[in-house]
C-alpha cells in the first residue's frame, strides 16, 4: 500500500475494529472480537463502578493477565485488550453514580459530590430520574472529552516530534513528573516524596552495567521489581487494606439500607435536558481542561465543576427550586459531566507524549508493553505514506472510545439502573476475595512468588502512604516513566558530547527545567485541598 | 519539650533516607559512578538516576519541614495494629501457599512436588490452603469473630479463581506452581 493519507489511516483504524478477527456471526453479519470486548469492558466497568469498594483500577488489574492469556502476545491482541480496558474505564465512571444516588455511598471517589444532590433526590422518590440525569450528564461529558482527545492528541504529538529533541524530551519528562508531584494530593513535598520513591524502586536491579545496581547482592532484587507488582501493590492492595480498615473501625454494622420508593414522574424530558445542559457544558469543559493535564484526578474536576455549577445555579434558580446539596438535578449534572469528561482528556498526554496522566492510562501502557507492537507516545502519530501500524492502532483506539460511548448512550443507562442491588454485597467479604484474586492474577502474569511478595510489600507501603496522606499516583507514574527518563537522558548526554549542562543549552529544554523547579517551589507556598 | 509533629518526623526520616541512599547505598551497591569515560567519550553511569531519586527524597524531606500544612496526618496505634495483623495474615497465607504442597507431598511419600505441580489434586493444595487462610483470616479479623460463613465464602472464592484461571488455560499455573 502506498501514499497513505490521514483519512486512510482513520479508515484503517475503523476497519481494524469492525473487520478484525470475528467473534461470531449475528444474522449473517460478523461481529468482531474488539467490538465484543469493548461491550464486555463497559459492562464490567459499570458493575465494578456500582460496587462500593471496587473500581476500574481493580477490574483492570485483574482482567489484564486474563486477557493476555486469552489473546496472547501478538498485534491482533492490542485492540481487543485495550478496547476492553477503555470500556472498563468509561463504565466505571458511569457506574459510580449508582450507589451514590441510591444509597449515599459513592462507588468511586469522584462520585462523592454526586451523593450531595443524588441521594436527596432518591429520598424524595426521584431515584430513577436522578440516575437518568447522572447517566446523560456523564456520557455527554465523556463524549465531549473524547472529541477533544481525538482532535488534539495527533496535533500535539506531531508538534512534539517536530520541535523536541532528546534534551527537550528529557526536560519534558522532568517537568511532567514535577507537575504530577506538585499538583496531586494536598502537599507538593509529599508528592515529590512519592515520585522519588517510585524512581528509586524502578532503578533497583536495572541499569546498563553487568552488576544489577542497588540489588544488595540478592537474587530477588537483581532482576528488578516487576512493574505490575509495584503498580498493583501500591494502587490496588494499598486501597484494599485502607478500605478493610475502615470497615474494621466501623465494626461493619451500619444498619439496614433504607431505600425510598420511586414516586411521580421518573422520565427525563426535553425540558429537563434543556435545564441541565448549561451545567453539563460548563463541567465538560472544566473536566476536559483539567483532564488534559497529567496527574490531576477526576475528583478535583468534580469538585470544581460542582462549585462552578453552584455559583451559576444561585444566579438563575427559581425561588421554589431546591438548593444545590438538597436534591437539585443540576448538581448531579455538574458533577457527573465534570468527572466523566476527565477520562478521555486524560489520554491526551499518554497518546501524544507517552506520559500517563492517570491510573487507567498506566494500565493501557502496561497492556501495550506486555503485548508489544504499540508504544504510546509522539512517534505513534507519524503519517508516513508507507503503512505505520501503530497509527492504525491509535485510530482503532479512538474508534473503540466512540464505540464505548455509543454503547454507553444506548444500553449503558438501562444496565446502570438495574445495579442497585450490588451495594448490598458486604465489603468485608468482597475485599479479601478481591485481594486473593488480584494476587492470583499477578502470579498468572509474572509466574513468580517473588512478584506476590513484592506486591504485598508495596501494598503495605501504599497503605502507609495513604495514612500519611501521600498520594500513590506520583509513585506509580514515576515508576512507569523512570526507565524512559534515564534512557532519554543517557542518549541526550551522549548526543551532546557529554555536556553536563545539556538540559540548559536549548531554550525550550531550559524553560521546561525552570518550569519544573518553579512548579514545585510555587506549590510550597499554598497547601491545597486533597485532590486525589 | 514540644512533641515532634508527624510531618516533621517524616521530613527528618526522608532526609536521613535520602542521605543514606546517596552516600552509602548507591556508591557501595553500584559499579559505575555518576558519569563514566568509555572509549574516549563521557557517558551517564548507573549511579546517576538513583542519586537523582535520592535527591528527590531528600528535597521532599526539606520541603516537609518548611511547607505550610493544614493537618498532621499520621498512622495511629489502631492503624498499626490493623496493618500488623494484615501483614501477619498475608505472610502466613503466602507461606502456607508456597510450602504446604511440597510438605504434603513429602509427608505422604509421593514424588517430589516439582514433578506433581501440574497434577490434580497436588497443584491445588497450596493455593486452596493459602487462599482460604488469607480470606478467612482477614474476614475474621475485620468482623472480630470467626464464622463458618467466612470459611465457605473463602472456599467458594478459591474454587472460583481455580475455575477462572486453571480450568480454561493449559499453560497457566496457579501460585506457587510456576516457580517451585
Amino acid at each position: 500500500m502506498t501514499d497513505l493519507g490521514a483519512i486512510d489511516y482513520v479508515w484503517l483504524g475503523v476497519q481494524a475494529v469492525f473487520l478484525g478477527p470475528e467473534a461470531f456471526v449475528l444474522f449473517g453479519i460478523p461481529v468482531s472480537i474488539t467490538l465484543l470486548m469493548v461491550a464486555f469492558g463497559l459492562v464490567l466497568g459499570i458493575v465494578v463502578g456500582a460496587t462500593p469498594g471496587l473500581g476500574g483500577v481493580i477490574a483492570m488489574a485483574i482482567s489484564l493477565p486474563i486477557l493476555i492469556s486469552v489473546f496472547g502476545f501478538n498485534s491482533d491482541a492490542l485492540l481487543p485488550v485495550m478496547g476492553f480496558l477503555i470500556g472498563v474505564m468509561k463504565g466505571s465512571t458511569v457506574g459510580g453514580a449508582v450507589p451514590a444516588i441510591l444509597f449515599n455511598t459513592p462507588g468511586t471517589p469522584d462520585a462523592f459530590m454526586t451523593t450531595l444532590d443524588g441521594y436527596p433526590m432518591a429520598r424524595s422518590g426521584k431515584a430513577r430520574k436522578a440516575l437518568k440525569i447522572a447517566h446523560f450528564s456523564s456520557v455527554s461529558g465523556d463524549t465531549f472529552s473524547d472529541i477533544v482527545l481525538i482532535v488534539c492528541a495527533p496535533f500535539l504529538a506531531i508538534m512534539v516530534e517536530a520541535y523536541l529533541d532528546l534534551p527537550e524530551k528529557t526536560a519534558l519528562l522532568i517537568l511532567s513528573l514535577s507537575f504530577i508531584a506538585a499538583v496531586v494530593g494536598g502537599s507538593a513535598a509529599k508528592g515529590l516524596l512519592s515520585c522519588g520513591l517510585g524512581l528509586l524502586a524502578v532503578y533497583i536491579g536495572s541499569g546498563e552495567d553487568f552488576y544489577p545496581r542497588l540489588s544488595l547482592g540478592t537474587d530477588a532484587l537483581s532482576d528488578g521489581i516487576p512493574v505490575t507488582a509495584a503498580v498493583i501493590g501500591i494502587l490496588v492492595l494499598g486501597a484494599i487494606f485502607t478500605e478493610l480498615e475502615d470497615l474494621w473501625h466501623q465494626a461493619r454494622e451500619s444498619g439496614r439500607i433504607e431505600v425510598a420508593r420511586d414516586e411521580g414522574d421518573q422520565r427525563l424530558h426535553w425540558a429537563d435536558i434543556r435545564r441541565i445542559l448549561p451545567f453539563v457544558g460548563r463541567s465538560a469543559f472544566i473536566g476536559t481542561a483539567i483532564g488534559a493535564l497529567p496527574g490531576i484526578g477526576s475528583t478535583l474536576a468534580a469538585t470544581i465543576g460542582y462549585a462552578t455549577g453552584k455559583r451559576f445555579y444561585a444566579r438563575r434558580k427559581a425561588p421554589d427550586a431546591p438548593e444545590f446539596g438538597e436534591g437539585a438535578p443540576e448538581g448531579i449534572a455538574a458533577t457527573e459531566a465534570a468527572n466523566s469528561s476527565v477520562s478521555g482528556a486524560n489520554l491526551i498526554p499518554v497518546l501524544s507524549l507517552g506520559i500517563p496522566g492517570n491510573t487507567a492510562a498506566v494500565f493501557l501502557i502496561l497492556a501495550a508493553e506486555s503485548i508489544g507492537g504499540f508504544n504510546p507516545g509522539p512517534s505513534v502519530f507519524k503519517f508516513s505514506t508507507d503503512l505505520n501500524p501503530e497509527l492504525v492502532i491509535a485510530f482503532g483506539l479512538f474508534t473503540t472510545m466512540i464505540l464505548a460511548n455509543l454503547l454507553n448512550w444506548t444500553v449503558g443507562g438501562v444496565f446502570m439502573r438495574s445495579l442497585g442491588v450490588l451495594v448490598r454485597i458486604p465489603k468485608q467479604y468482597l475485599l479479601p476475595v478481591v485481594l486473593l484474586l488480584t494476587l492470583a492474577s499477578l502470579y498468572v502474569e509474572e509466574t513468580s512468588m517473588s512478584a506476590i511478595w513484592f506486591a504485598f510489600g508495596f501494598g503495605v507501603l501504599g497503605y502507609f502512604m495513604r495514612r500519611f496522606e501521600i498520594s500513590p499516583l506520583p509513585f506509580v507514574i514515576a515508576f512507569v516513566l523512570g526507565g524512559r527518563l534515564e534512557d532519554t537522558a543517557r542518549q541526550a548526554f551522549s548526543a551532546t558530547g557529554g555536556d553536563p549542562f545539556f538540559l540548559l543549552k536549548s531554550p525550550v529544554a531550559a524553560a521546561f527545567v525552570l518550569g519544573a523547579v518553579a512548579i514545585v517551589f510555587l506549590s510550597l507556598r499554598k497547601p491545597k485541598a486533597a485532590q486525589s | 519539650m514540644r512533641k515532634l509533629s508527624a510531618t516533621v518526623a517524616l521530613g527528618l526520616g526522608c532526609i536521613a533516607f535520602g542521605l543514606l541512599i546517596a552516600l552509602i547505598w548507591v556508591p557501595f551497591d553500584t559499579d559505575t559512578g555518576l558519569v563514566e569515560r568509555s572509549r574516549g567519550r563521557y557517558i551517564v553511569g548507573d549511579s546517576l538516576a538513583p542519586t537523582l531519586a535520592a535527591v528527590f527524597i531528600l528535597l521532599s524531606g526539606l520541603m516537609l519541614l518548611v511547607e505550610r500544612r493544614d493537618g498532621d496526618a499520621r498512622p495511629s496505634r489502631n492503624n498499626l495494629i490493623f496493618i500488623g495483623v494484615m501483614i501477619a495474615c498475608g505472610v502466613l497465607s503466602i507461606l502456607v501457599m508456597r510450602y504446604s504442597g511440597p510438605l504434603v507431598a513429602l509427608l505422604s511419600g509421593a514424588d517430589e512436588y516439582r514433578l506433581l505441580r501440574d497434577t490434580a489434586p497436588w497443584k491445588y493444595i497450596g493455593f486452596v490452603l493459602g487462599g482460604v487462610t488469607m480470606i478467612c483470616g482477614m474476614i475474621a479479623f475485620v468482623e472480630g469473630r470467626f464464622s463458618l460463613r467466612a470459611f465457605w465464602i473463602a472456599l467458594a472464592a478459591v474454587a472460583g479463581i481455580i475455575l477462572l484461571y486453571d480450568v480454561p488455560f493449559d499453560d497457566v499455573l496457579l501460585p506457587p506452581n510456576g516457580d517451585v
